[in-house]
């Protein structure tokens, strides 16, 4: 077991092209579950594949357990890596997909049997050892390609994507195996993802990326709660956090001709101001009125979309599961204070005396 | 339904007379190649009179086909195993490696798919005769391998794409080199392809008779195509000879392909990489 320590590490592929990665700097400690968080082409993938060795590191430099890897060949890092399309090798049985890489090692065979079938054990694939991959259902493969990561017993497992071909049900339940395999196991993982459902439940710590930056790392509802950015906010959530546009003046907040209860000790200008859809309530004298233009329901919940007619946005809120709203219906909700989060012209969260920093 | 049985009637009778024009005449050889000369020439069609299994065995050993098969075997064997190992190597290394020039040489290799091979042979027969390769098994061996290259890693390469980088990465991340990984991964996963044109490869080069009549001349080293010339007289012709030689020829050609005509199909329709 090891931590993983990156410090601005860069992948820039062309001189002169924007870089792939950047700066990207964060400690993963020895057995944490930690994950990169992000829209596909965040560069979440590639530093997946610079800590791997799959990709040279053109900045920055890659530690694992204290050791500079940055010049380490991959087969040398001692990590295994599950790959989003499994890359099992087609032409090898379960088992020799598993014992590809002790046989590489020169372990004695017996050594080899017993980890193959330890692991095959972990992950109900006895039965299919003498299969090939082709033979195998999604999810089968799934734990094949887990399996031969399991097998090496390495200091780091690197998942890139590794339930995104899975179909929903599967994915669910794969997700708690992964989970329970990491309390198991206790190894350090890290594990890239654009689902935050997968991020938020599996995690110890996220970290979120955008154009190949860091934009916050925390624990799961700590980032929830108190997101460092206008792209987090609007990120993480289902439906996502409500960013409208506002101005302070004098500690007050206004969105479009309406002031908003309560006083803000923020310096006055244009700002963003965002607010969770669970955290709006509605009220028949709340301070934001719009019209109904979409009702979703869930079942467990319904999602309202309202729109402000002074801003030209739509309002999202969950609304309970026994709501009546009718479209086109007028509806007005209230924005507690304690509730909201701002955001400056940069998209910088700004810190409110509230929050205590 | 009764469309349906027209349809399928239609095509049967489509099936047989398609295989009638194609196997008739190896099936005239065959009957040939049991006759004798006089036999032959006196009634062309006609059925054996009595089945001469003993020319094989006269052709086999009194003219010489025992040596024409062997070489045969021993040139198109060594031609086939380099062409197929290079061939490999190079369409791995067009399919997998981003380099500067990588498509340039591809081009290349490619472009001399269509210069007919009379346009070399003359220069080839030159060089060969310079550097004492003429006349030499050896000589045509490299001549074979050389002139199979293109088509081969044109179709290797298009198969190499195929292959997931992925599967490369995790036998990085497995422990092998690069080397290793064309070996255990590459080349088996690429085994539909590399059998499509090891067939190919092998009924084209047993076949072949331009390259062969023009670079060897001794009869010790003749190929099987060469050994069949050598019964096509001036004045006389020894049909029924001509016949038997062809058939010891094609044979192990039908072979090669009934036992691998499976894998054939499979790597000209092969996508399933995954």
């Amino acid at each position: 077991m090891a931590a993983v320590t990156l410090k601005g590490l860069g992948k820039r592929y062309d001189h002169g092209a924007a870089p792939a990665v950047q700066d990207v700097s964060f400690d993963v400690a020895d057995g944490e579950f930690f994950v990169l968080l992000g829209p596909s082409g965040c560069g979440k993938s590639t530093t997946l594949r610079m800590i791997a060795g799959l990709e040279s590191i053109t900045e920055g430099e890659l530690a694992i357990g204290g050791r500079r890897m940055n010049e380490v060949p991959a087969r040398d890092r001692d990590i295994a890596m599950v790959f989003q399309s499994y890359a099992l090798y087609p032409h090898m049985s379960v088992y020799d997909n598993m014992a590809f890489g002790l046989r590489r090692r020169s372990l004695p065979k017996t050594e080899i049997d017993r980890r193959v079938q330890e692991a095959a054990g972990i992950l109900g694939l006895g039965p299919y050892l003498a299969r090939r991959p082709h033979a195998l259902s999604g999810g089968q493969r799934q734990r094949v390609a887990v399996g031969r990561a399991i097998v090496r017993h390495p200091e780091v497992f690197l998942f890139d994507e590794p339930l995104s071909n899975l179909d929903a049900a599967l994915r669910a339940s794969t997700r708690q195996e992964l989970a329970r395999l990491h309390r198991r196991l206790g190894a350090t993982m890290i594990y890239v993802t654009h689902d935050q459902v997968e991020a938020m439940t599996m995690a110890q710590r996220i970290c979120i990326m955008d154009h190949g930056r860091v934009a916050q790392i925390g624990a799961p509802l700590e980032v929830y709660r108190r997101p460092a950015t206008t792209f987090v906010a609007g990120f993480l959530g289902s439906p996502p956090m409500n960013l409208l546009p506002a101005v302070a003046a004098a500690g007050a907040l206004r969105i479009g001709a309406t002031m908003l209860p309560g006083s803000f000790a923020v310096p006055d200008g244009p700002l963003t101001l965002g607010i969770r859809p669970e955290d709006l309530e509605p009220a028949a004298q709340g301070a934001l009125r719009g019209e109904v233009v979409a009702v979703e329901p869930l079942g467990a919940e319904t999602i309202v979309a309202l729109r402000l007619p002074a801003i030209e946005r739509d309002l999202l809120l969950r609304a309970g599961r026994n709501a009546t709203v009718a479209l086109g219906e007028s509806l007005a909700v209230n924005a507690p204070a304690a509730a909201v989060h701002l955001f400056d012209a940069a998209g910088q969260r700004i810190a409110r005396p509230l929050e205590g920093n | 339904m009764a469309g349906r049985v027209l349809l399928r009637a239609a095509l049967t009778l489509l099936i047989a007379l398609w295989t009638a024009f194609a196997a008739g005449p190896l099936t005239w050889v065959a009957m040939i190649s049991l006759r004798s000369t006089s036999e032959f020439l006196a009634a062309p069609y006609a059925l054996p009179e009595s089945w001469r299994f003993d020319k094989y065995a006269t052709a086999w050993t009194a003219s010489g086909y025992d040596t024409y098969f062997a070489n045969s075997l021993i040139v198109v064997g060594t031609s086939v195993t380099i062409v197929t190992i290079v061939g490999a190597m190079a369409a791995h290394c067009l399919a997998r490696y981003r380099f500067p020039g990588n498509r340039a040489v591809y081009f290349l290799i490619f472009s001399t798919i269509v210069l007919p091979p009379q346009i070399t042979i003359i220069a080839l027969f030159q060089t060969l005769a310079a550097i004492g390769l003429y006349d030499s098994r050896t000589g045509l061996v490299l001549v074979y391998a050389a002139v199979q290259l293109p088509l081969t890693v044109y179709i290797l390469e298009s198969f190499f794409a195929r292959i997931p980088a992925d599967l490369f990465d995790a036998a990085r991340i497995d422990g092998y080199s690069e080397w290793a990984a064309f070996w255990k991964v590459a080349f088996p996963v690429a085994m539909p392809a590399i059998a499509t044109v090891v067939i190919l490869n092998t009924i084209l080069l047993w076949n072949e008779f331009l390259y062969a009549v023009v670079l060897i001349a001794d009869d010790a080293r003749r190929t099987l195509p060469l050994g069949i010339q050598k019964f096509m007289g001036d004045q006389l012709e020894d049909y029924g000879m001509i016949a038997t030689g062809l058939m010891i020829a094609i044979i192990p050609v039908v072979l090669v392909y009934a036992f691998f005509s499976e894998k054939l199909i499979q790597g000209m329709t092969a996508g399933a990489v995954k």
